[in-house]
């Protein structure tokens, strides 16, 4: 296939015209975008060197004008910080990210409004520029402290994904040895506490385990910021179908990301040698520097990459669409906090492609509505309904994991 | 209030000075304390103090209740639970009759922790600190309210209610990352310690062993960026040398808010009068600790009379419009505090003292209240003009004083010249 066709995707320019048209008026709300990680280990937040007002297709998966060509009118911005990062180091760390998020968004206030509600995400969404939101990565950011989780939503943090890839002191990570069979006691006042500020609870990156306890606790919808289907592609990082199916209940929002390893079963174990690779030239495997990617780059010239493509992704959302309902999925993609991207998805321009896919697929342009645009805004509406009610009970928990734990 | 403005005109000593004078006036002012009706009234210092007060209330530099508090009630710090401030809290010097009957109009909460918990639980501490505040001011609406500008300060006291500012943090726990700092800022904290009782990696602290012999640079990016956001410099526990070094560069009023002067009592912590006298040309203010430690020596035992020789000295040395009351109440109750300033209910009998000694009106209002004031209005302007100049710094500690660089620096410059 020439690579002008794989960009095109199979829809043909028709199909890819179509999609722009429906991106222009519901536009991607996208759970998941590393740059702000991106721009700290390229050059340390010096944002004069990485002008994302211009073309950085050489260094970054993610710059305004592919932004724009992509049709994306929402942006959750992850706020990670690394997982082996632990207690003060994380949390400042986490402000770090915090702080560059908000200097991007009073470096391009053309392109860029800050969220902080469902609310602003419309206004965005009419005013033609992209809503930004914050979401964290990983508990290991508030270090097992509720105000610390107070602060950072007072930072504008709307979601906050419960583990990353390591199990954590009150939760347990699908990539890591469970501790807790889910959620702790402390775990689920988390949980709790998450509902009452109205900051969603994010379940990608978290152990089935957890995924359940949390859907059982929490009285708000939930969010999978960036994981697709386990019935699709069996890898720990995608969602089991038992719980596709309780998000209908609980009326939240799986965002199936793109990420190939976790969509194609052939990639997973491609990754799993390339990540080896890495780690014997001593590098982290998540490394995305130059250094990193050259040494990428190389295993990648050595063995061919089995790869990926918007109809793989396609696949995850036909599933998703099936079990979980169609008002319950959604789009996150992980750009800039993966190595490798699929096919026609290369970078923030591809949501097009996919959307091509999808219509070929015969999707109704309702149900890509809702997909890309409006069931993400619910959701995040109704959390904040969900607060505002729980704050006539309940005020600020200052339990602690001592007192909760043991 | 209808006969304030009588006591107001009497208090006013540029016409009243010869009244003060009389023999009366060799009363010590407690003497009165039982007698709140004893004749004439108008020369009892501590009504003319408590009339004082009412127009120019007590604009106070450290209060450290948030700590005294989790030390006291950390099982659970709900207000309401196992405290109540509104009622009273006989547990700690502070509360809200006892802030009320002291005349308290502005309070800088410390949301400092200790020094030991650098290790790994700083910045949650802190973190955690700032959000008891935040639970305090929402959970006695009546008496408290949060003040995040000079505005805002004179807007609570328009109102009634007692400023809450929160301050000062600790510097060592922005862990050298002013993405931290600007966090802070953004979560309402308007002042922060360069050096807590040890050394930051950017800072000398008084008690610690020199290594930077004042800021290194990337310490005086700290001190840029804390004038570009507004965010207060407190100088107190920092050496001599830091104070010195950022006194030369900062753009903004600097704070000492809880200090005594050093040539009256040789403590580690005090300020020495070069510094003192730097104030004027810097708009900052010394505020005077009554700790007995730092204003009577290691004996421990301090009077009123004590405060006032220092407040008597920083005027003399910085100027009547560079003194403040920085009481340092809930700080360690192994201090102890001076006889008659057991506790926040004390700023009047103190206020008395000042009166006997004959301080203007003028003065004293600027001493509770106007300098203050007026010092952070001074770093709010430097703000909004340094933001004209520079964006947010993205600088790094490893970037401006890693050796190595400096070095590669110093061979560049030999090679040019």
């Amino acid at each position: 296939m020439s690579e002008a066709a794989r960009e095109g995707g199979a829809a043909g320019p028709a199909g890819i015209e179509t999609a722009r048209d429906l991106l222009a008026r519901w536009p991607v709300v996208d759970g998941h975008n590393d740059l702000p990680w991106a721009l700290r280990e390229q050059v340390r937040y010096d944002l004069d060197r990485r002008d994302i007002a211009t073309d950085q297709s050489a260094h970054l998966h993610t710059d305004l004008p592919r932004l724009r060509a992509g049709g994306v009118g929402a942006q959750f911005w992850s706020v990670y910080v690394r997982s082996d990062y632990d207690g003060d180091r994380a949390v400042s760390a986490t402000l770090e990210q915090v702080d560059c998020v908000a200097q991007l968004i009073d470096r391009y206030p053309g392109d860029l409004r800050r969220a902080l509600t469902a609310d602003d995400m419309e206004a965005a969404r009419a005013e033609g520029r992209i809503a930004s939101l914050t979401g964290a990565e990983g508990g290991h950011s508030i270090h097992c402290s509720l105000a610390t989780l107070r602060a950072l939503y007072a930072l504008g943090v709307r979601y906050m994904t419960l583990t990353h890839n390591d199990t954590i002191a009150w939760a347990d990570s699908a990539t890591d040895e469970p501790r807790h069979g889910g959620l702790s006691a402390f775990g689920e006042e988390v949980v709790r506490e998450m509902n009452r500020l109205g900051m969603l609870v994010d379940l990608s990156h978290v152990s089935a385990d957890t995924m359940r306890d949390a859907l059982r606790v929490s009285e708000a919808p939930v969010i999978f910021s960036h994981s697709s289907a386990r019935a699709v592609c069996d890898h720990p990082r995608n969602i089991p179908d038992d719980v596709l199916e309780r998000l209908a209940v609980n009326g939240g929002t799986a965002m199936a990301t793109f990420v190939p390893k976790f969509v194609l079963p052939e990639a997973g174990e491609w990754t799993r040698r390339a990540d080896e690779n890495m780690r014997a030239h001593g590098l982290h495997h998540l490394d995305t520097t130059e250094a990193g990617m050259k040494v990428q780059r190389a295993f990648e010239a050595a063995h061919p990459r089995p790869v990926a493509t918007a109809a793989t992704v396609a696949d995850h959302l036909d599933h998703m669409r099936e079990v979980a309902g169609v008002d319950h999925i959604g789009i996150g993609g992980d750009y800039d906090g993966t190595a490798f991207t699929p096919d026609g998805l290369r970078d923030v321009a591809g949501y097009p492609n996919l959307i091509a896919e999808l219509l070929d697929r015969k999707w109704s342009e309702a149900d890509l509505a809702k997909l890309t645009w409006q069931n993400a805004v619910r959701t995040l509406r109704d959390a904040e309904d969900a607060a505002r009610s729980i704050q006539k009970r309940r005020g600020p928990s200052n339990a602690t994991i001592d007192q909760l734990d043991g | 209030m209808a006969d304030l403005a009588p006591d107001l005109e009497a208090a006013d000593l540029t016409g009243g000075a010869g009244v003060l004078g009389t023999a009366e006036d060799a009363h010590s002012p407690y003497g009165t304390l039982g007698r709140p009706a004893d004749p004439p009234l108008r020369r009892d210092p501590l009504t003319r103090a408590h009339a004082l007060l009412g127009a120019h209330p007590v604009f106070d530099g450290h209060n450290a209740l948030p700590w005294a508090l989790r030390l006291h009630h950390g099982d659970d710090l709900t207000p309401g639970h196992y405290y109540d401030l509104e009622y009273g809290e006989p547990a700690v010097s502070t509360d809200i009759p006892r802030l009320q009957q002291g005349r308290v109009g502005a309070q800088f909460w410390s949301v400092q922790v200790p020094t030991a918990l650098s290790g790994d639980h700083a910045i949650s501490a802190t973190l955690e600190q700032i959000d008891f505040v935040h639970q305090l001011v929402r959970a006695y609406p009546e008496a408290l309210r949060l003040a995040m500008t000079a505005d805002d300060v004179t807007e609570c006291r328009n109102r009634g209610r007692i400023a809450c500012l929160l301050g000062s943090a600790g510097g060592q726990i922005i862990d050298s990352s002013l993405g931290a700092l600007r966090a802070l800022h953004t979560l309402g904290v308007r002042s922060m310690l360069l050096t807590p009782d040890r050394n930051t990696p950017w800072a000398d602290a008084a008690a610690d062993t020199p290594c930077a012999g004042g800021l290194t640079a990337f310490g005086e990016e700290v001190v840029r960026e804390m004038n570009r956001l507004g965010m207060l410099i407190d100088l107190s526990y920092a050496s001599t040398d830091t104070m010195r070094h950022t006194l030369a560069i900062t753009k903004a009023p600097v704070f000492l808010h809880r200090c005594a002067a050093r040539n009256l009592t040789n403590h580690r912590y005090n300020v020495p009068d070069d510094v003192l006298a730097q104030l004027p040309r810097n708009g900052g203010i010394c505020m005077v600790t009554f700790t007995p430690q730092r204003v009577a020596g290691p004996v421990g035992a301090a009077t009123i009379e004590d405060v006032a020789d220092h407040l008597d000295h920083v005027r003399n040395v910085a100027g009547a419009a560079h003194v403040g009351l920085g009481g340092g109440f809930d700080t360690d109750p192994a201090d102890g505090r001076p006889e008659g300033l057991e506790d926040v209910s004390g700023y009047p009998r103190l206020l008395a003292e000042l009166i006997s000694r004959n301080w203007s009106f003028s003065d004293l209002a600027g001493l509770t209240w106007g300098n203050a004031l007026r010092a952070m209005r001074g770093a709010e302007f430097a703000a909004r003009e340094a933001r004209h100049r520079r964006g947010p710094s993205t600088a790094t500690i490893d970037r401006l004083d890693r050796a190595d660089r400096r070095d590669r620096m110093t061979r560049l410059h030999w090679a040019w010249t």
